[in-house]
This record gives structure tokens, sequence and C-alpha cells, in this order.
């Protein structure tokens, strides 16, 4: 009897810190904790881009977190993005000024809306709008400002195609978008070596709008960012005459090496490398 | 059984053990009504194979938990994203070692015992004996070990998440210096309770539990009455498991995700 009651008693504390451990993965380590216990309301704030915040984002005050992003939806007729941030009802003060914007927590973290409070007297009511927003500013457009990037290509109608000549196309490949000003203008169609003057031949179409590209304007093999893709940029020149389809760009620069700029920049750059990798070769 | 004596190839061999099994299946869910009587011996194998793999459950889950920690660091510290370990762990341990690691153990911890358990009896006429006193051994003798499994592993596999997150949190927190207040809030911003939890820890665990408890019970009921087929029917059970446990795996998360 008393051999059947200590395993009972053993079942039932086995089963209870089973379910008791599935509470505690439930509620601590998952997203039911961070889920406010007390009511909240919703304001709605407008977004001309709002990258990649999700829904169930964190809303902070001063990094605190008061709330999260209830939905994320599209304004059809202006192209902005409605989202709807629902606020802990113990934060009822917050000013009908307020910015509200998208950040990001550090370099490659998730995004979240950060509320800046504003001086107004009256305060932001349930069903309210922020009025003031900051968008999301893409990582790529920022390093874009400082690399010349930025944008995405576009659908392309008709193309002429022009050849150019680089000794060095880095990661370049077919597919690469064409920008002018950085705005996607066509694509790389081919990209090969050219066999007798050892150098790479890349072939580009380049859409019939713009169809009014000096002839000696110059090519340049871009990168979108520090770790993006690579691209061909155009800069044009200052010929009457325009390129046309079958013609070949004569000034070409080639893509920077990323590791030979910052080898200039570092006293064991690329160059002392080399020299060190063949000192152990040896 | 007869399927398996002939001196068919390995292919019809193991189809043929695959349709026993399933029948074997059908067999215990029918007899599941008639063992209620005996819920007192379910219970009894819920403590045998649910409450005695706790210890070896809980050294592993903390390990595992540790050494992810560990590993993650390191990588992580590559990219300066070594505030997302906790998240990583979290849901590296829910979504597929917690089920799969206790899977294993279970199979080799319980799943053995219970097929050595059953083939002996075989071996040493008992399952004959209870059918001479008109005892069902299927409503005795298999459906609370069957049972058993099913109920444990969704709650072993539990615990091991627990001492999975226990030791990420202790290695990655008290050893490698991670923020304590960023390891579990990234934890909690990512992992979701019916994605993570629900689905990863306790629909693959039960489903796991219900495979590795069939295989036991059907090697063992089937195995033949001599200490080699016993033997060789214990092997059997940890292989098939196994096997069955990490191609169900991929499926259930192909299904899942």
């Amino acid at each position: 009897m008393s051999q059947r009651k200590s395993y009972a008693v053993g079942t039932g504390l086995f089963i209870v810190l089973g379910f008791a451990a599935l509470a505690y993965l439930a509620t601590q380590t998952s997203s039911i904790a961070n889920r406010y216990a007390g009511a909240t309301y919703t304001v709605d704030a407008k977004f001309a881009n709002i990258g990649q915040l999700k829904e169930r984002a964190p809303v902070k005050i001063a990094g605190v977190r008061v709330g999260q992003v209830e939905s994320i939806g599209l304004e059809p007729n202006t192209a902005v993005a409605d989202v709807k941030l629902a606020i802990d009802l113990r934060y009822d003060k917050i000013p009908a000024d307020s910015v509200a914007t998208v950040f990001t927590s550090g370099l490659l973290g998730d995004q979240y809306v950060g509320i800046e409070y504003g001086h107004a007297k009256q305060y932001v009511a349930a069903g309210g709008t922020f009025s003031l927003t900051h968008s999301s500013p893409p990582l790529e457009e920022m390093l874009g400002k400082f690399f010349g990037a930025g944008g995405a290509a576009d659908a392309i109608g008709g193309t002429y195609k022009v050849t150019a000549h680089f000794s060095n196309v880095g990661a370049l490949s077919a597919g690469a978008s064409v920008k002018m000003a950085g705005v996607p203008i066509g694509q790389v169609v081919s990209v090969v070596a050219e066999p007798t003057k050892l150098d790479a031949v890349v072939t580009l179409a380049i859409d019939n709008r713009y169809n009014q590209i000096p002839d000696d304007s110059a090519a340049a093999v871009f990168t979108s960012g520090l770790i993006g893709s690579q691209y061909v940029a155009i800069q044009p020149g200052g010929s009457p005459d325009v390129l046309k389809n079958g013609d070949e760009m004569i000034l070409t620069q080639s893509a920077m090496q990323l590791e030979d700029l910052i080898g200039k920049f570092l006293v064991n750059g690329s160059g002392n490398a080399d020299k060190k990798d063949a000192a152990a070769g040896k | 059984m007869s399927a398996r004596m002939s001196p068919d190839n390995v292919v019809v061999r193991s189809l043929a053990q695959i349709g026993d099994c399933g029948l074997f299946l059908l067999k215990i869910l029918a007899a599941l009504p008639r063992s209620t009587r005996y819920a007192r011996e379910t219970v009894r194998q819920l403590w045998f194979v649910g409450a005695m793999s706790l210890t070896i459950i809980m050294t592993c889950g903390l390990f595992v938990g540790m050494v992810l920690a560990l590993q993650l660091y390191h990588v992580l510290s590559i990219f300066g994203g070594t505030a997302a370990t906790g998240t990583v762990v979290a849901i590296s341990i829910y979504r597929e070692l917690g089920p799969v690691v206790t899977a294993l153990l279970f199979a080799g911890r319980a799943g053995t015992a219970i097929t050595a358990e059953i083939g002996l009896m075989r071996a040493t006429d008992q399952i004959a004996a209870m059918e001479l006193m008109a005892v069902d051994p299927l409503a005795y003798v298999v459906a609370p070990r069957f049972l058993a499994g099913l109920i444990a592993m969704p709650l072993l596999s539990s615990v091991f998440c627990a001492l999975g997150i226990f030791g990420g949190h202790l290695v990655g927190v008290n050893w490698l210096g991670i923020d304590n207040g960023t390891f579990w809030s990234n934890m909690t911003a990512t992992v979701d309770v019916w994605q993570d939890i629900i689905n990863g820890v306790v629909w693959k665990s039960f489903v796991f539990g219900a495979v590795v408890a069939l295989i036991a019970v059907f090697q063992g009921f089937t195995a033949p009455p001599t200490s080699e087929g016993v033997a060789y029917a214990t092997t059997r059970t940890v292989v098939a498991s196994s096997i069955a446990i990490l191609a169900l795996d991929f499926v259930l998360t192909a299904f899942l995700m």
C-alpha cells in the first residue's frame, strides 16, 4: 500500500513539475510576458515608410516599453502606412504634438516605435492620431547618402544596349541595376571576360525613356551600402551626342574593393598582408 | 509475424513491420476503453517512464542550454549580436532540440525498458498466463505503457526546455556577461507562445511520445520469446525510434512552420 502511495505521489509531483515548466515557458519566456494585463488605448500614427516594423513591435517612450504595435495597414489613396499603437492606459498623458518615430535597435536589431514628448497642453486621446511622425530611415538610404546609392530597380519597358569595359567589376553580376542620379534606369544584361584585352565587358540594358544620355558619360561600379549588392552608376558627361544601341562607354571606373579602401587607411593593409602571406609561404 | 520470418528482402520486411506496427496501434486504441480499469497501472508506468526519467532529462537539458549559449555567444560576437543569444537559445531549444533530444533520451531511457519488460513477459509466459486468466494483455500491459509515454513526453520536454533556458542563462548572463535584461527582453520579444511553445514543445513531443511508446510496446510485444529475440527487439526500439523521431521532426517542422 505504502509502495503504491509513494509512486502515486511521485507521479503527481512529476505531472505538476511538467506543467509548471510548461507554464513557465509559456508565460515567462514568450511574448505573453510582454502582453499587458492592463487596458490599452489605441492611437494612430501615419508613416511614409515603416521599414521592417512588424505587428507586436514595442512602442517606447524614453526607451521604456509602454505598448505595442497593434496593426499595420496601408492607406490606399495616400500610400502612407497606417500604424495603430496600443498604449498602456497608465500612460495617458502623452502630449498631442508628440513625435512618433520608427527606430531600429542597434544596427541590425528589430524596429520599434519611439515616441518623443511634445509640449502641447492637450493629451492624445484614444482613437487620436500622432500627426508628427518620422519614418524609418532605411540603412541603405543613409549609407547611400555617403556612397551615392539608394532605391531599387523598377520594371523596364523597351531598352537599348550599350557596353562598357571595366578592369575590375568586383561582385557585379547580370541582373544588377544601372542607376543614374541614384534612380534605376536599367539593368546589367551580362558580365563576361574579354579574352584579348583581359578585362570585363559589361552589357547594360537601359530603358528607352532615358535616351538622352551623353556618349561621354562615365560608368562606375558602386556598392549599395557597406555590404549591399553592386550596381552600375552612370555619371552624365557633357557631349552633345547621345548613347545609342550598341555603343561603348569609354569612360569607366572599376569597382572599389572595400579591402583596398580599408587597406589604404590601415598600416597593416592589403599590401602588407600580401607580403606577409608571401613571407609565410616561404 | 509471418512476414518477418519469410526470407523477403529488407524493403518488404520493413514495410511489413510498419504495417504490423500500424495495426498494433489500432489494437491499442481499441483496447484503451478496456484499460480504464487499470488506471492505477498507468500511473505506475507514468512514474516509471516519466518521473524516473527526470534526472537524465534535467541534466541533459541543462547542458544543452549551456553549450548552446556558449557556442552562439562566440559566433554572434563576430557580428556584434551577442544580445540575440537568449533568443536563439530559446528558439532552437523550443522548436528543435527540446522535443528531439528529449524524445531520443526517452527512447533510450524508457523505450528500451518497456520493450525489454514486455519481451521478457512474453518469453516467461506471463502474457500467456494473463490471457488464460482472461486479463487482456493489450489493456493491462500495453495500453498503460503507451498512455504513459504519451503523457510523459510533453511534460519531460517542457522540463528539458525550462532547464535548457536556465542553462543558457547561466552561461550567457552569469558567465559570459550578457546583460540580464537584454537576454530576457529579446527572448520574450521573439518567442511566440503558439508557434514556438504549443507547436514546438508540446505538439512535437506529444507526437514523438506516441511514436516512441508505440515502437517500444510493439517491439516488446512481438519480440521472439528468447533472450536473443528480446535483445534484438530492444536494439530495434532504439534504432527505429531514433529514425522515426528525426524523420518525423522534419515532416512536422515542414507542416507546423
